[in-house]
C-alpha cells in the first residue's frame, strides 16, 4: 500500500515537473486566450456576449477569463511552475556556488574545448592571472597528478529562469489576492453630491469601508488650442461628517484614501437647481440628456433636463416635468441662469448654472503591491537569464614531460555555442600571451 | 512649415527604403562590395530621415507619437531598422538586409496605399493616453517588435538555406544561400534576437499594465490588444523554451520564430483593425 502510493505520488509529481506540461498547457491557455477575443465577452460586449449561441454560454465562452476551466488551467500551470522550480533549485545552487574543478579530463566540457601546451607552472599562474583579470570567481584543485580549476562569471544569471518562473506564481497570487479580498465600483455623480462609499455600485466584492465621498467640483478643462486637457474633480472623504482628506484627481492621476483608490474615469456635463418646497431650499444636480432625474418629495413629478448648446455666453437649460409613469411631459420650459419656474405649483426651481458630473472608478485590490513585485521579479529574471549569461570556464593541467604539460579548457556551451566558443578562445588566447 | 519637413522626412524615407531594399536584393546577387556599401548607407539615411519625422511630428502634435495608427507604424518602421543596422555591423551580416528591408517597405506602402492625409494627421490624445509610462510602453513595443523583425527574417534564412542543403544532398550549398551565415550562426543569432527582444516584449506588457491601473485602475482587462501581447508573448516564452530544454534547434525553432512574428503583426494590425477594444484609438 505505502509502495503504491508512493508510487502515485511520484507519478503526480513526474507529471508536473515535466517542461512538456507546461509547453502544453502554455499552448492550451493560448490557444484558448484568443478564443476569448473573438466570442464576445460579458464584460465588454454584453449585448453581443447575450446573443452568441446558448452553448457556448453554457462552456463559459463568454466570460472565458472568469470561467472556472480557464483558472484550472492557470493552476495547474501555477503547480507546474512550482514543482519545475523546486526540482532545478538544487541543480542551479550547485552550479552557482558549489562548482568542482574537474578530476579528470573527460569531465572538461567537450563540445568547447582546446589545449595549451606550454611550461607548468607558467601555465598555472597564467590561467589564475586571466581568471582574475577578466572578474571570474574560481575554484583551484591541486593534485599530484594533475592541477584542475572551474571558474564562473557572470554566475547570478543562472538564477534568472527561476526567478522568472516564480514570478508568474506570485502574478498569480497577487491577482486572487485582488480578486478575494478587493472590490471595485463606480460612481456618477454632480457637483455638490455626497455620497456613503458603501451606496456605489459594486461590479466585484464588498465594501466594508463607512466614510463618505464628496464631490467639490468636476470639470472638463480645456487647453488655449481647444484640445481637452483632462477631467479634473475636487473630492473630499468625510468621517462621521468631517473632512479628513481632500485632493483633486484627473485621468492617470488617481487618489488614494485607506487602500481605496479613486480613478478619474468619466465626465458629463449637468445643471444645477435649487429647489424650493415649502421655504426649504435644496442643491438639485442634473445630469445632460435626460440621464437623471430628480423627484421631488411628497410628489409623484419627475424633472429632467437637456443643456442648451449655443454660442450665447449665458448657460440656458431646457426641463420638462413628467407625472407618475405618463409618456407625455405636463410641463416644458426654458431656464438662463439665474432664473426661476414653479413646477406645478409644488415647488420653484432656480437655474444656478452648469455642474459637471464626474464619473469615478473606486476600486480596493490588495494584490496590487503582489503583482508588481511579480512585475518586478518577471523583468529582473529576465534579464538575469538574457542579458547576463553566465560563463563556466574549466580546465585540467597534466604533465607531458617534466616542466611541460598540456592545459585542456573547456567551457559550457549553453545556449549560446557560438558566443561561448569565441569566449574561451579569447580566454586561451589571454593566456598563450601571458605565458610567452 | 514644420508639417512640410516632417511630410519631405516620410517621402525621403519611403524613398530610402524602397532603394535600399533592391539595392540588398542587387548586392545578394552581384556580391558587389560597392552596392553593398550603398545599400548600408541608404538604410542608415532611412532610418536618420524616421527618427526626424518622428521628432518633427512630437514637435508639432506636441506629445509622443501615438495618437493614431500612422505614428505607431513609423515608430515600427523606425525599431526595425535600428535593430537591422546594429545587427549587421555587430554580426558583419549584410545578406539580412535584402529579408528584413521588405518588411519596413511594406510597411510604409501600407501607410501610402491605406491612410489617407486626414488619417496621418496628428490628433488630440485623449486624457487617458497622457502619461508618461505610455511613452515607455510605445518604446519597448518598437524596439521588441523591431528585433521580432529580425528574428522572423534570420528565420526565413535559415530555412531558405536548410531546404537549399537537403536538395543538395547535405553539400555545401551554391547560389544566393552560400552567402548567409552558417546555419547554426543564423540559428544563434535568431535566438539572440529573441533573447533580446523578450525582456522588452515583457517591459511592454508592464509598463502598459502599470499606465492601465494609474488610467483605468485595472492592470489586466483582457482586452483583445493586451490578450494578443500574451498570446505573442507565450509563443516567445515557447520558442526560448523548446530551443534550450528540448533541442528544439534549427528548423522547428525557425518554424516558431515566423509563428511569434505572424502574432506580432496580427497584435499590431488584426486587433487594431479587426477586434475593438480599450486600443481601438490606435486605429
Amino acid at each position: 500500500m505505502t509502495e503504491s502510493s508512493k508510487d502515485l505520488s511520484d507519478r503526480i509529481w513526474d507529471i508536473f515537473s515535466s517542461m512538456k506540461l507546461g509547453l502544453a498547457l502554455l499552448g492550451i491557455i493560448a490557444f484558448t486566450a484568443a478564443i476569448g477575443t473573438v466570442v464576445p465577452q460579458i464584460d465588454q460586449a454584453p449585448q453581443k456576449a447575450e446573443a452568441v449561441s446558448q452553448l457556448w454560454i453554457t462552456m463559459g465562452f463568454t466570460h472565458l477569463y472568469s470561467a472556472v476551466w480557464f483558472r484550472f488551467l492557470l493552476g495547474l500551470l501555477c503547480i507546474n511552475l512550482i514543482v519545475c522550480s523546486t526540482q532545478r533549485f538544487r541543480g542551479i545552487y550547485k552550479r552557482t556556488f558549489k562548482l568542482t574543478p574537474p578530476s579528470n579530463l573527460a569531465r572538461v566540457p567537450q563540445k568547447n574545448r582546446l589545449v595549451i601546451q606550454g611550461e607548468l607552472v607558467a601555465l598555472r599562474e597564467s590561467v589564475q592571472e586571466v581568471l582574475i583579470q577578466e572578474g571570474f570567481r574560481f575554484t583551484l584543485s591541486d593534485q599530484p597528478d594533475h592541477w584542475s580549476f572551474i571558474a564562473i562569471k557572470r554566475r547570478l544569471g543562472n538564477w534568472g529562469s527561476l526567478v522568472t518562473h516564480l514570478s508568474f506564481v506570485v502574478l498569480v497570487v497577487g491577482a486572487l489576492l485582488g480578486s478575494l479580498l478587493g472590490f471595485k465600483g463606480y460612481f456618477m455623480e454632480g457637483a455638490g453630491t455626497t455620497l456613503p462609499i458603501q451606496a456605489i455600485e459594486v461590479s466585484k466584492g464588498l465594501i466594508s469601508e463607512t466614510f463618505s465621498v464628496r464631490i467639490n467640483s468636476a470639470e472638463d478643462r480645456l487647453l488655449p488650442n481647444g484640445e481637452r486637457d483632462n477631467w479634473y474633480t475636487d473630492m473630499s472623504i468625510l468621517e462621521s461628517g468631517q473632512e479628513v482628506a481632500r485632493k483633486t484627481l484627473s485621468v492617470n492621476h488617481p487618489f488614494k484614501y485607506k487602500g481605496i483608490t479613486f480613478y478619474q474615469a468619466n465626465f458629463a456635463d449637468g445643471a444645477l437647481f435649487t429647489a424650493e418646497i415649502n421655504g426649504k431650499s435644496s442643491p438639485v444636480v442634473l445630469r445632460d440628456h435626460r440621464q437623471s432625474f430628480y423627484q421631488a418629495p411628497g410628489t409623484d413629478l419627475f424633472l429632467v433636463t437637456n443643456l442648451e448648446r449655443n454660442l450665447a455666453k449665458t448657460p440656458s437649460v431646457v426641463f420638462q416635468v413628467y407625472k407618475g409613469t405618463g409618456n407625455e411631459p405636463i410641463q416644458t420650459g426654458q431656464l438662463k441662469s439665474g432664473e426661476t419656474v414653479n413646477v406645478q405649483g409644488a415647488y420653484s426651481l432656480t437655474f444656478d448654472g452648469l455642474a459637471g458630473f464626474t464619473g469615478l472608478q473606486v476600486k480596493k485590490d490588495p494584490g496590487v503591491v503582489v503583482i508588481w513585485l511579480g512585475c518586478g521579479l518577471l523583468l529582473g529574471g529576465l534579464l538575469l537569464a538574457f542579458y547576463w549569461q553566465p560563463l563556466v570556464i574549466s580546465g585540467i593541467l597534466q604533465s607531458e614531460s617534466g616542466k611541460q604539460g598540456n592545459l585542456t579548457v573547456g567551457a559550457l556551451s549553453g545556449k549560446m555555442t557560438d558566443s561561448t566558443h569565441k569566449a574561451l578562445e579569447q580566454f586561451v588566447s589571454s593566456v598563450t600571451k601571458m605565458i610567452r | 512649415m514644420l508639417e512640410s519637413l516632417e511630410i519631405a522626412m516620410f517621402y525621403s524615407l519611403v524613398i530610402a527604403t524602397t532603394l535600399c531594399m533592391l539595392l540588398y536584393f542587387v548586392w545578394l546577387g552581384s556580391k558587389n562590395e560597392l552596392i553593398g556599401r550603398l545599400a548600408t548607407y541608404l538604410t542608415i539615411v532611412a532610418l536618420i530621415a524616421n527618427v526626424f519625422a518622428i521628432i518633427l511630428r512630437m514637435i508639432t502634435s506636441g506629445h509622443a507619437p501615438l495618437s493614431n495608427g500612422y505614428e505607431f507604424l513609423l515608430t515600427f518602421v523606425g525599431g526595425i531598422m535600428a535593430v537591422y543596422l546594429f545587427t549587421e555591423f555587430r554580426y558583419k551580416l549584410r545578406s539580412l538586409g535584402a529579408f528584413v528591408m521588405p518588411i519596413p517597405f511594406l510597411l510604409l506602402l501600407f501607410i501610402i496605399m491605406s491612410m489617407g492625409p486626414d488619417e496621418r494627421i496628428a490628433q488630440a490624445i485623449p486624457p487617458a493616453l497622457k502619461s508618461q509610462w505610455l511613452t515607455f510602453h510605445v518604446l519597448t513595443a518598437m524596439f521588441a517588435y523591431g528585433a521580432f523583425a529580425v528574428s522572423f527574417s534570420l528565420a526565413i534564412m535559415y530555412l531558405l538555406k536548410f531546404s537549399k542543403k537537403e536538395d543538395e544532398k547535405k553539400s555545401e550549398p551554391k547560389g544566393i544561400v552560400s552567402r548567409f551565415p552558417s546555419l547554426e550562426r543564423l540559428d544563434e543569432l535568431a535566438y539572440k534576437v529573441v533573447g533580446f527582444a523578450f525582456p522588452l516584449l515583457s517591459l511592454c506588457i508592464i509598463t502598459g499594465a502599470i499606465w492601465a491601473n494609474y488610467a483605468w485602475g485595472t492592470y489586466w482587462s483582457w482586452d483583445p490588444k493586451e490578450t494578443w501581447s500574451l498570446i505573442t508573448w507565450i509563443i516567445y516564452a515557447g520558442y526560448l523554451h523548446a530551443r534550450s530544454m528540448y533541442g528544439w534547434k534549427g528548423k522547428g525553432a525557425a518554424w516558431l520564430a515566423i509563428f511569434g512574428f505572424v502574432a506580432v503583426i496580427f497584435t499590431f494590425f488584426g486587433v487594431n483593425y479587426l477586434l475593438p477594444g480599450l486600443h481601438s484609438y490606435a486605429q
